[in-house]
């Protein structure tokens, strides 16, 4: 396993390695670029010209690429054309709000999504089958933008129960050190145990609304793969034979079916990571979410180079990193697979 | 008998419910206290006001930065000493401005303010660094304090001259933008505000000594993408306006309808403006209001590139004025909140005149275009796609209603669309489109800011000539003798005339045609007192406080 683990994080190097190649070379064919960006309504001919020339923009490609690589390694990710902040710190404190997004609506899709997928299997062509399909047709179908301000409007302009936008109260006194809401509740000093209760179920509170409109769409594909995957393992021959040899339901459910099931789901959740992050840009729009998907459209929008690519980058890094996880899980899940 | 009895108890009567109702709603006394939560539309881009251009960072920067001048509160047009104890006298030859400042004011950082840093600080601005111009930070530096400053000098501790380098009409209105807000010296150097290396600036970037001026409110943090937080100055110089609030944090909320839901919610206090539909919601919740602006300070156009066929043609460019319903436009997408354009600059703006555009006539339009002998109407029609603008809240749909005005008189418009930034605004500064939407947000309530900065005015262009800008083409050497004149006299009467004999010779010509004036809407909460809204949106949160438990 060790050796399998090491191989495929010396494997993420190349893939990496040609993602940038192709995100350099896509990023810069746009049409379009960062100096008509910054110049806007003043741009002529001859300011780009000299902008072009000062952001280097000038320099033949393969030049800027190596440069762009050679300051990675240094920990340099470039800085904004737009407002001159350093990627790298932009991002560090924008990506926790992301992963605390992306994690809840993780947590809701799968915490939802595999229970009804259970429940649906063991209901095939009956009526509760049926409304669980209607569930997950409704998530994949409905846009998220719309979900989420229909949900602002149910449940925090109507009823008042939850918090429209933002990660936390604008009037609380939490100062955030690693950004992430959830953990600095807890880090506050000089805060009482009921301060900082108070404050982790405040950012709690405030995850619910996005995290739900965030993870619509993975809950109906966890549904319906689980759905999927516990039908086609009831029907294997071990399953029939462990009826027929008397074993409970809830045995064979638990020892047969779902350790078998859970194999095709784990991959879909993990495939989900990808689709969580770049959701994450409508639903941090709407609800003033301060995280990185909003912030890397922006700079798609200005052509801010360095932030996209240096963003899509680490997205690439937390996709492998994510799915190697979720090829360790197999062996656990399932002990006759083995990594050489 | 009867009638003086029943005419005394009728005045008794009156007395009473007079007495009544005098009673029942005193005003309350302003409270103490509370934090202000105002919903912008975008976040800041710089905490250095003279680094800024975009009206998020202005409105975020006027509650804790202060100028020489400012605008009454209220007013987009008259101009009250800030820091200066009054308006400057001015020489006679109209060249030199001086200021009597106030004694006694100290910066957020204990620094005095006095000669010596307002002179620091018009230095700083005169001699920024070139990459800080490169990187497009100065535009204000560059068009307004670059070309006209010729000197700064200190005649005493309280006293201090401004030369320029030729007479100018709009200086002192210029010099009402929060841009040209007083810095602190100490904290322009702690922050090093002027370093070469942008990188190590961290003035303009939330860091040391950030955002340090003499206002009413001082700054606390800038979370970038976030929020601005900052607190009340209880050391404010003016003692008759310090802050009620503790503080104000400034919020970005991209979305209109979820700024909304966060106000309808009481997550927000105020959101600084609003789609016109949503405001309508807003204005019809009872726990809500909307302050009316009274005006605007904006501009939206139809425009045209006359090197392009067939708005070459003076007659083609009538009969498209002619043919637009911009009643229509108001009442679907301003929801009513918003005025039908007389003139290339919004109403009550210095040297306004009803030129007297073209109104709706699709007959008068169809009558030009057949006079006008051109048979090819057909163009490409240009609309910004994934942006909003205060004076252009839904592009698409005003586009397609105004396609269809087009065809209906028989033009044969293209539908053509591109990304607001960089595309749209790249092409059409650089006259590539026919025909496209555009408008202008103030940068101060002049006609000149509207009719020469933003439009007509004649400039340096990329072959090195002194002309029409390529955005319109619109040669006419007559308007440019008239504003240019107008700029550069500083009698007032003068000026007046030489800005409406400009648009006079526009409205002959129909370069553009005008639409409409929006006034953004200012939706609070109902607690919210105080508030003193402004067309030009300069508007101070000193004198608001929150009438809730």
């Amino acid at each position: 396993m060790t050796k399998f683990i090491v191989r495929r994080l010396l494997a993420t190097i190349p893939v990496l390695f040609g993602l940038s190649i192709i995100l350099f070379a896509f990023i810069h064919f746009i049409p379009g670029d960062p100096a008509t960006a910054i110049l806007g309504q003043h741009a002529t001919a001859v300011r780009i010209a000299e902008m072009r020339t000062y952001l280097g923009l000038d320099r033949p490609l393969p030049e800027q690429y190596l440069k762009y690589v050679a300051g990675l390694f240094e920990g340099d990710f470039g800085t904004s054309f737009v407002n001159g902040q350093a990627v790298l710190t932009e991002f560090l404190r924008k990506f926790p709000a992301t992963v605390e997004l992306t994690v809840a609506a993780m947590i809701f899709a799968a915490g939802v999504g595999i229970p009804l997928g259970r429940f649906a299997a063991r209901h095939v062509q009956r009526w509760p089958d049926g409304g669980v399909t209607i569930i997950s047709l409704l998530g994949i179908s409905i846009p998220v933008f719309v979900l989420g301000l229909t949900l602002q409007y149910i449940f925090a302009v109507q009823l008042h129960w939850l918090p429209a936008s933002s990660r936390f109260e604008a009037r609380s006194a939490l100062e955030l050190q690693t950004n992430f809401v959830l953990i600095d509740a807890w880090l506050m000093p000089g805060w009482s145990i009921d301060q900082k209760v108070g404050a982790f179920i405040d950012g709690v509170r405030h995850l619910i609304l996005p995290a739900i409109a965030l993870g619509s769409i993975p809950l109906a594909i966890i549904t319906r793969i689980t759905r999927a995957s516990v039908i086609d393992v009831s029907n294997e021959d071990y399953v029939r034979t462990a009826r027929a040899k008397g074993l409970t339901e809830k045995r064979i459910d638990g020892r047969h079916i779902m350790r078998n099931a859970w194999l095709p789901v784990v991959t879909v959740i993990g495939l989900q990571v990808g689709g969580l992050l770049a959701g994450a840009v409508i639903t941090e729009t709407v609800f003033a979410w301060n995280g990185v998907g909003r912030w890397v459209v922006d700079a798609i929008g200005d052509r801010d180079y360095f932030i996209v690519q240096s963003t899509i980058l680490m997205f690439a890094l937390i996709f492998l990193v994510v799915n190697l996880l979720v090829d360790i899980g197999y062996a656990f899940l399932n002990p006759r697979i083995r990594y050489a | 008998m009867k009638r003086t009895r029943s005419g005394a108890l009728l005045v008794a009567a009156a007395l009473l419910f007079g007495a009544c109702a005098a009673g029942a709603s005193p005003s309350p006394a302003p409270k103490q206290g509370g934090t202000f939560v105002v919903a912008m539309p975008s976040d800041i881009n710089r905490t250095d006001p003279a680094l800024i251009d975009d009206a998020t960072s202005s409105y975020v920067e006027t509650q804790a930065m202060e100028g020489l001048v400012g605008l009454k509160p209220g007013s987009a047009t008259e101009i009250i000493p800030i820091l200066a104890t009054a308006l400057p006298t001015v020489s006679a030859d109209a060249l030199t401005y001086t200021f009597t400042l106030r004694a006694g004011v100290k910066f957020h950082d204990g620094t005095d303010f006095n000669a010596d840093a307002v002179k620091f600080n018009y230095d700083r601005w005169l001699n920024i660094p070139a990459a800080y111009t490169k990187l497009e930070y100065t535009y204000y530096i560059d068009t307004v304090i670059k070309p006209n400053v010729e000197s700064v000098t200190v005649t005493s501790p309280t006293e201090i001259a401004i030369k320029l380098k030729a007479p100018n009409s709009a200086f002192l209105l210029t010099q009402t933008l929060i841009v040209f807000a007083i810095s602190s010296p100490t904290a322009l150097a702690l922050g090093k505000a002027s370093d070469p290396d942008f990188a190590n600036n961290t003035y303009a970037v939330g860091g040391a000594g950030a955002m340090t001026g003499t206002g009413p409110f001082k700054f606390k943090e800038w979370v970038a993408g976030d929020h601005v937080t900052l607190v009340k100055n209880a050391d404010y110089w003016d003692k008759a306006h310090v802050a009620y609030l503790d503080g104000i944090i400034f919020k970005a909320i991209k979305d209109s309808s979820a700024t909304l839901n966060a106000l309808q919610a009481g997550e927000i206090d105020f959101a600084q403006t609003m789609s016109p539909i949503d405001g309508k919601t807003a204005a019809a919740d009872p726990k809500l209001q909307v302050f009316d602006r009274g005006g605007s300070c904006n501009l939206f156009h139809l425009a045209m590139n006359q090197t392009h066929k067939p708005f070459d043609n003076p007659k083609i460019r009538q009969a498209v004025a002619y043919a637009i319903n911009k009643q229509s436009l108001i009442d679907t997408f301003y929801a009513g909140q918003a005025v039908v354009a007389h003139n290339w600059m919004p109403p009550g703006a210095f040297g306004d005149k009803d030129v007297k555009l073209p109104g709706y006539d699709v007959a008068k339009a169809k009558a030009l275009i057949a006079e006008s002998l051109v048979t090819d109407l057909s163009f490409d029609f240009w609309y910004p796609s994934d942006v909003s603008r205060p004076y252009m809240p839904d592009p698409k749909g005003e586009f397609e209603a105004l396609l269809r005005d087009l065809e209906a008189v028989g033009f044969k418009p293209n539908p053509k669309t591109a990304t607001w930034r960089p595309d749209y605004l790249a092409a059409e500064a650089g006259g590539q489109y026919p025909m496209w939407l555009i408008g202008w947000n103030c940068d101060w309530y002049g006609p000149d800011n509207f009719l020469n900065t933003a439009f007509f005015g004649y400039r340096n262009r990329s072959d090195n000539t002194f002309g029409p800008n390529e955005e319109y083409a619109e040669k006419n050497d007559a308007m440019w003798q008239a504003m240019d004149g107008a700029l550069k006299t500083a009698d007032t009467a003068k000026a007046a005339a030489g800005w409406q004999q400009a648009a006079d010779l526009l409205a002959a010509d129909m370069p553009t045609v005008p639409l409409l004036s929006s006034k953004p809407p200012a939706p609070a909460a109902k607690y919210v007192m105080g508030f003193v809204p402004n067309p030009a949106l300069t508007e101070y949160f000193n004198t608001v406080w929150l009438n809730k438990q």
